[in-house]
Order: C-alpha cells, then sequence, then structure tokens
C-alpha cells in the first residue's frame, strides 16, 4: 500500500487512528503493529513470513547478547548470525539476479534469473533492523524485551516503504509513553498534507515530462528538450522522495512519534558536502554510525580514510538499486566530494553563485546516471545535451510545463517555509492553505493518470 | 469566538483534518456503487471477490484498488476539479490526450508496433490468396496526420504516411488504397471529431468516394440523401481528459431507405440504433455498434444482386451506410468479434468486392486481425 492513494487516506489511515486512539494505552502498540503489518502484506501477502522472520532474529539475537554481555565470544558469534541474517536478506532478494547476469556476461554461463520481487521496504526495514542489533551489542542501547514493542518498530507503517531510516533508540521512548498531545498532533497532519501536496501535486506533475521525454527515445529529442527532461526527474525525485519522508514523519506525530528529518532543502547546497547532510539524511547517518565507523573511519591514517570513504559511497550507490550505473553514481559522489575536501571547499565557500550553479549542473547529470540504467542509452542521452541538436518539440513542453517547473524550483527554496511560517499564525490561513492542498490533492488521486511507485527497487 | 480559535487553533484544523477524513470515509462505504460512468463512458469496477488464491497472489490487492478509486463518492466532481486546476496550469494535455486548435482533441502516439503491422499485412495477403476476390485495403490516416493546422505548436506525433506506405509495398494480392489527399483536400471541412476519434460521416463519405472511384464505379450524391443532425456529442478522446471546457461535437446522419438488416442472422430494426443518439456513447448508433457480422440487404435487388463485404473496425460503421447506396448487399465484418467466422459464408456467398477498412493506430495494434484467416 502506498500513503497516494485513495485506499490508504480514507481507508486505512481513518481505521487505524480511531482505533489506535480509541484502545487502551496497553494495546496501542498491538493495534499498530497489527496495521503495519495490514499495510506491508497488502501487495504482496507472500512475503509476510519474510517480516516475521526478520522480527524474530533481531529479537532473540539482541535478547542473547543482553544475557551473555560478558563473554566477548557469544557476542561476536550472535551478532554475526543477525547481520548475516539481515544482509542476506536484502542481498538475496535485491541483489541475486543482479550478480546472476553478470556471472553469466563473464562465464558465458546462462544461470535463469530469479525475478523476485522486491519486499515492500526491505531496504529500510533490514536497516534498522541491523542497527537495532548493533547497537544492543555495542551496549548503546537496552534489548527490547516486549516483542510487540519491537516489532512494532520494524514493521511501522509510516516510515516503512521510504524512511526516514529510524534508529530504536529514537522511538524506545514513544513506544511506552504514546504522546498524544495536540500540538505534535497539528504539526503531524501539517506534514503530512505538505507531503502528500509534494508527492501527488509537485513530483507527479513534472515527472510526466520525463516519461514522456523517455517515451519519444532519446534519439528523436532536441537539446533543449533533453534538459527539460531531465531537470523534470531531478525535480521528480526530490519531491517524491521528500514528499513521502515528509508524510512519514506527520504520520508518525500523528501516532504519537518524533521522526528524525530526512531532507533539508538539497538543492540550495553550495557543495556535495553539504548536499548529502542535506539529502536523505538518516542514509547517510546510517552508512557513517554502521560502516565508516566501524571500517575505523579517520582513525588509521590519511591512505585507510580514503578507502573508508570509498566503500562507504560505492555501497550508498548501490544500496539505490542492483545496477553498475548506482555503483557509477555512488563514485561520483566519492570523487566529488574527495576533491572538495582536498582543495575546492575553501573556494566554494567564499563564492556566492558559482558554487550554487556547480552543484546543481553536476547533480543534473548525475540524475541522468541515476535513471538511465542501461549504458548505451545514456551516452545516447548524453549526446543530446551537448552535441545541440534542433528542433519545435520542447515549444509544445515548455507550454505544459513552465508553470509546473517554476512551482516546483519555488518550492526547493526556504522561501516558502519562511512565508509559510509567518501565516500559519493566522488560523485561517493555515486552515485554506493546509484545505487547499488536501482537496487538490484528493482530485488529482481521484482522476491519476500518472502515479508512479519511485521506490520499487529501494 | 476568535480567543477561542486562537487558544485551540491546534485542536481545530487536528479536528477539521479527522472531519475530512471521517466524512469521506464513511459516506464512500455507505453510498451504492455506480455501473458505469456517463462521464467517463465506461463501465466502473466492481467490488472484487475475496478468495484465498487471490488474496495470496496479491490480485485481490490490485482489483481492491481499482474499485476503491473507480468507486469513489463525487468521482465526476474530483475529476472536473483536477481538469480546472491542469487547465490553470497550463497544460493542453491529460491522459494521452492533446488539446489541439478550435477544441480539437489528439491522441499522443509517438510508435507504433511495426512486428504487428507485418503480422496484420501478411494475414490480409493469406486471405486474398485463400478466396480470390478483389480485394482493396484502405487503412485512414488518424485526424493529427490531417488536421495538421489543428495541433499545438512544437507537437510532434509518429508520421503515418511513409508507414502506411510501407504497408502498401508490402501488401500482396490486394490494392492499397491511398486516402492522404482525398482527406486532405478537405481539411479545413469538418471530416474528423473533435472529441473522438472517428472521421465524420463526412471524412467516411470521403473515403467511400476514394474507394468508388479506385473500383471504377459512380459514388452516390450527398445531395440525394435526407441527413439528420444530433448535437451533443463527447466522444472518445473526451472520455479520456474529461476536459471541463470540452466543445462537445455534431453528428450527421443520412437516410437510407429500403434496406433490411440482419445483425448475426437475427433481424434487427434499421442501420441505425436511433435510440442510442439520445445516449452518451452515440457512435454505436451506427450499425448498432460493433457485431461479428452485419448484413445490409436491397429490399429489391436487382436480379444478380452486387455484394461487397466489409471487413472493419468502427471506422467502417459510418461509411457501411454509404455502401449500402452501392450495392444490393453489404456484409460488415467486425473480427474483433469472431463469433461468426469468415470461412462460414465465403465459400457460399460471391462477392463482387471486399474492402478491409482500419485506421491506422487500430490496423497498428489489433491482435483480431487473424481472424481473417479463420
Amino acid at each position: 500500500m502506498v500513503f497516494s492513494s485513495l485506499l490508504f487516506l480514507f481507508k486505512f489511515l481513518p481505521a487505524t487512528l480511531l482505533i489506535y486512539y480509541v484502545v487502551p494505552k496497553k494495546l496501542k502498540n498491538l493495534v499498530l503493529l497489527i496495521a503495519s503489518l495490514i499495510f506491508y502484506s497488502w501487495g504482496e501477502p507472500k512475503y509476510f513470513p519474510l517480516m516475521i522472520a526478520c522480527i524474530l532474529v533481531n529479537y532473540l539475537a539482541a535478547l542473547v547478547m543482553e544475557r551473555h554481555r560478558g563473554k566477548r565470544a557469544v557476542l561476536n558469534w550472535t551478532i554475526a548470525a543477525a547481520v548475516v541474517f539481515d544482509l542476506g536478506a536484502l542481498i538475496f532478494f535485491k541483489y541475486s539476479d543482479f550478480f546472476i547476469s553478470n556471472i553469466n556476461a563473464v562465464f558465458g554461463s546462462s544461470i535463469p534469473l530469479l525475478r523476485l520481487t522486491l519486499p515492500l521496504g526491505i531496504s529500510f526495514y533490514t536497516f534498522q533492523t541491523m542497527a537495532y542489533t548493533i547497537d544492543v551489542y555495542r551496549g548503546k542501547i537496552k534489548a527490547e524485551r516486549n516483542i510487540i514493542n519491537l516489532a512494532a518498530f520494524v514493521v511501522l507503517f509510516p516510515q516503512l516503504i521510504a524512511g526516514p531510516i529510524v534508529l530504536y533508540d529514537d522511538v524506545a521512548a514513544a513506544l511506552r509513553e504514546h504522546r498524544l498531545d495536540r500540538q505534535r498532533m497539528l504539526e503531524g497532519v501539517r506534514l503530512f498534507i505538505f507531503g502528500l501536496g509534494k508527492k501527488v501535486l509537485i513530483a507527479n506533475n513534472i515527472g510526466a515530462l520525463w516519461t514522456q521525454t523517455r517515451e519519444l527515445g532519446f534519439a528523436n529529442i532536441s537539446t533543449p528538450l533533453a534538459w527539460m527532461g531531465i531537470i523534470a526527474f531531478s525535480l521528480q525525485i526530490y519531491f517524491d522522495f521528500s514528499g513521502y519522508s515528509l508524510m512519514a514523519i506527520g504520520l508518525g506525530k500523528l501516532l504519537g512519534f518524533d521522526f528524525p528529518a530526512n531532507f533539508n532543502f538539497p538543492y540550495i547546497s553550495k557543495s556535495f558536502t553539504e548536499f548529502w547532510r542535506r539529502w536523505h539524511i538518516t542514509l547517510g547517518s546510517w552508512f557513517r554510525e554502521y560502516l565508516y565507523i566501524p571500517l575505523g573511519g579517520n582513525r588509521r591514517g590519511y591512505a585507510r580514510m580514503v578507502l573508508n570513504t570509498l566503500i562507504v559511497w560505492a555501497a550508498t550507490g548501490f544500496w539505490h538499486g542492483a545496477n553498475w550505473n548506482f555503483l557509477l553514481w555512488g563514485l561520483l559522489f566519492f570523487v566529488l566530494i574527495s576533491i572538495e575536501k582536498k582543495w575546492l571547499m575553501k573556494y566554494l565557500d567564499a563564492g556566492k553563485v558559482w558554487p550554487h550553479i556547480y552543484v546543481v549542473f553536476i547533480l543534473i547529470l548525475s540524475w541522468a546516471l541515476f535513471d538511465i540504467t542501461d549504458m548505451p542509452s545514456l551516452g545516447v542521452f548524453l549526446g543530446r545535451l551537448f552535441s545541440f541538436t534542433g528542433g519545435s518539440d520542447w515549444l509544445y513542453y515548455l507550454r505544459n510545463y513552465a508553470v509546473s517547473f517554476a512551482v516546483a524550483v519555488l518550492f526547493c527554496l526556504p522561501l516558502v517555509q519562511k512565508l509559510y511560517d509567518r501565516l500559519k499564525k493566522y488560523w485561517i490561513a493555515d486552515v485554506v492553505i493546509l484545505g487547499g492542498i488536501l482537496f487538490l490533492s484528493v482530485a488529482y488521486l481521484v482522476d491519476s493518470t500518472y502515479n508512479p511507485f519511485l521506490y520499487f527497487r529501494f | 469566538m476568535r480567543e477561542f480559535f486562537k487558544k485551540n487553533n491546534a485542536a481545530v484544523i487536528v479536528a477539521l483534518f479527522a472531519a475530512f477524513l471521517a466524512v469521506f470515509a464513511v459516506l464512500d462505504a455507505v453510498i451504492p456503487d455506480r455501473e458505469r460512468s456517463e462521464l467517463e463512458n465506461r463501465e466502473l469496477a466492481k467490488s472484487p471477490a475475496l478468495t484465498f488464491d487471490t488474496l495470496i497472489s496479491g490480485r485481490f490487492s490490485a482489483k481492491y484498488e481499482e474499485y476503491i478509486n473507480d468507486q469513489f463518492i463525487l468521482r465526476d466532481f474530483w475529476i472536473d476539479v483536477k481538469s480546472r486546476a491542469e487547465s490553470l496550469l497550463g497544460k493542453t494535455e491529460n491522459n494521452g490526450i492533446v488539446y489541439g486548435r478550435d477544441g480539437y482533441m489528439f491522441e499522443r502516439y509517438v510508435s507504433a508496433d511495426s512486428r504487428r503491422i507485418s503480422n496484420n499485412t501478411k494475414f490480409i495477403g493469406q486471405f486474398c490468396e485463400k478466396y480470390g476476390v478483389h480485394t482493396t485495403l484502405a487503412i485512414v490516416p488518424n485526424s493529427y496526420m490531417i488536421l495538421a493546422d489543428k495541433l499545438p505548436r512544437g507537437f510532434e506525433n509518429l508520421d503515418q504516411r511513409p508507414l502506411i506506405g510501407e504497408i502498401y509495398s508490402s501488401l500482396e494480392g490486394a490494392d492499397g488504397l491511398d486516402l492522404f489527399d482525398a482527406l486532405s483536400a478537405r481539411s479545413d471541412e469538418y471530416i474528423y471529431y473533435r472529441t473522438d476519434h472517428h472521421y465524420t460521416t463526412l471524412g467516411a463519405y470521403a473515403v467511400y468516394c476514394e474507394y468508388m472511384r479506385s473500383i471504377g464505379r459512380e459514388p452516390v450524391s450527398l445531395d440525394t440523401l435526407t441527413a439528420h443532425e444530433v448535437g451533443g456529442f463527447y466522444g472518445t478522446h473526451f472520455s479520456k481528459t474529461k476536459l471541463f471546457s470540452a466543445v462537445p461535437d455534431v453528428i450527421t446522419w443520412y437516410e437510407i431507405p429500403g434496406r433490411s438488416v440482419e445483425i448475426n442472422g437475427e433481424p434487427a430494426d434499421g442501420i441505425y440504433d436511433l435510440e442510442q443518439f439520445g445516449e452518451r456513447d452515440k457512435y454505436a448508433a451506427f450499425l448498432h455498434g460493433n457485431n461479428s457480422l452485419t448484413v445490409i440487404r436491397a429490399e429489391e435487388p436487382a436480379e444478380t444482386p452486387s455484394r461487397i463485404l466489409l471487413i472493419k473496425d468502427s471506422f467502417g460503421n459510418e461509411l457501411a451506410p454509404f455502401l449500402a447506396c452501392s450495392f444490393d448487399e453489404v456484409w460488415i465484418v467486425d473480427l474483433r468479434y469472431p463469433e461468426i467466422p469468415v470461412s462460414s459464408f465465403m465459400e457460399e456467398t460471391v462477392f463482387d468486392e471486399a474492402l478491409i477498412l482500419y485506421n491506422f493506430m487500430n490496423f497498428a495494434e489489433d491482435a483480431n486481425v487473424i481472424n481473417i484467416t479463420r
């Protein structure tokens, strides 16, 4: 199930909230767990056992480690087993076909592909369970004895599909206290509606242009249209992803949780170092905490630090999809951030306008690398971008998308946020803005001719 | 009052949000389902049956979501809201339909299935070889090819002209009828509907005339026929876009007296289903819609009656009445409804001519042309 659907908005959400609010505190987490399991299993019931296994393995591993605190060997074996299970599930479901097709290509074998559908949210919840078990191993947090609480955390429907990646520490207290006060709920309503609007009104609207550009075929489009297309995708992926995160955070607040922020106006960055502090923040933190630091971080000399950074970026790229282009996409940021660290940063800090151009220009190209998974097509597309091809096709698309472009670019800037922060003091303005976005979003969902789900490969 | 809201603004907004969800959720669940949508001219999805198999395979979930969307409360109202919002955004396209000048709507059509086209062309060759009747293939270009001056600026669609040329040159045993010149010559007249993918009866008449000349016969003059007009026609393009400001079309139909009609062996009441002109789907009045085999016979035929076989998609429904003026018997076959196979009557019926009439998009997509060989 996805948030941007009538089924979620008018069946699942009202029913879940109603029951969750009405039942006594003792039962709230059980309600949350059952609702989340329904949400998770809705599209693909066959993966229900996988989720149960994932919960049980990590629950038990944490308990074992807690009991045998002093015994190094038990601790090490247990954490290894849990991580192998989590990572193994992720690799098996997400990367099997990638490895098989590469083995076939190299050795000329013909091992058949598995063609598994990716279990909903597996890239997110396996990272969350790994973080939980590793934190227990490190003694940073106590193992959760109540299996319902832990299960509710693992399958919690708001952040199940597309993050933010939540640590157990972030929600453990809320799972006990159920902080349902009106100020948090108001914030929840606001964030949810803004997220819905970002996804349904902006991302879907502008994303249609990139889809149409692809349908025309990269060999048949003019250079201006090629640029418009990839800029449209750059905007789509930001609004889609951040909109989804915002909806998750909003839903979290409606249920009494405070999830960490995931996006902070990434397109206004002046360097890629800054960009990755503003884009998918919880993923960056996860890799720092559970990969970079265990590898030794920057404490084992310069060469080792560069290697560690390389590994982290390769993993970050690969996490986004099982294909070579994602790996390259990750490595591109390794190169850029390394250059920035070595000498470019001081010039970027001093610059006013050109650092923004530098970031936006390279980002747009990086999104081409991200979304065009086969290399020959990418070559054709880059050819269109940089060797000028005339034509009048872009006139039609400019007329159709000019307003959407303007709206999308405007909403990439903190300006709109500041304006809203002023207006929301007047409750009528607040109601009109929120009501308007919700109303229009419902209209677009009813007649949804284009409502893609971009997270199928995450 | 103001003080109250100031103090309780959080509660008020949360309550309004909850009320919005609750009211629509409850009304949506309570209000009975609709069978079909007049606005969109289609059957709406029904509540799917829940079985263990459909649940586990995920098919139930997919069908159920479709059902929820189709039956959502005030569906037509929401569609209208979106249509207006899109027009504020300056969009000139929705759901694959592009808005041209003067209220014309066109399909977005950027690529054709070349394998399907070549297969369909081969099936026609097999038909000609099997029966030996003089056969003409007429592929009607879609409206955007002819009404180039109505297209929005910079809009490019697939060029059908070279593709139709290729079909005709690879066609074996039949003649290809080029219609570009005949239709382009009348491109400033009302030859295609604005809100529908069909040509108008005037467009059908132009195709008919071109065909008659190609087989050396004289077409009937329009002046000799009595015309009737039916307004308020919202066609298939409209059904997809649901554009709030769409300009409806006018259907002209011509009385063809002295003919009896038989559909799938049962007598039918005339060439037109006149009641259908009062309904939403007005195009279905022609030939009572699409049927497997329709035969139009002159009530007073010549001693050796002239016969034509028309194998067609829905573009043939508007053309058949004109053929009925020129032949004593018109046998009309729609291969998409194969209850009565072609082979079942070809042996004992002698045809003077066979005309295979498709619009280009349908010829490039239809998987039923193979039925011509069955």
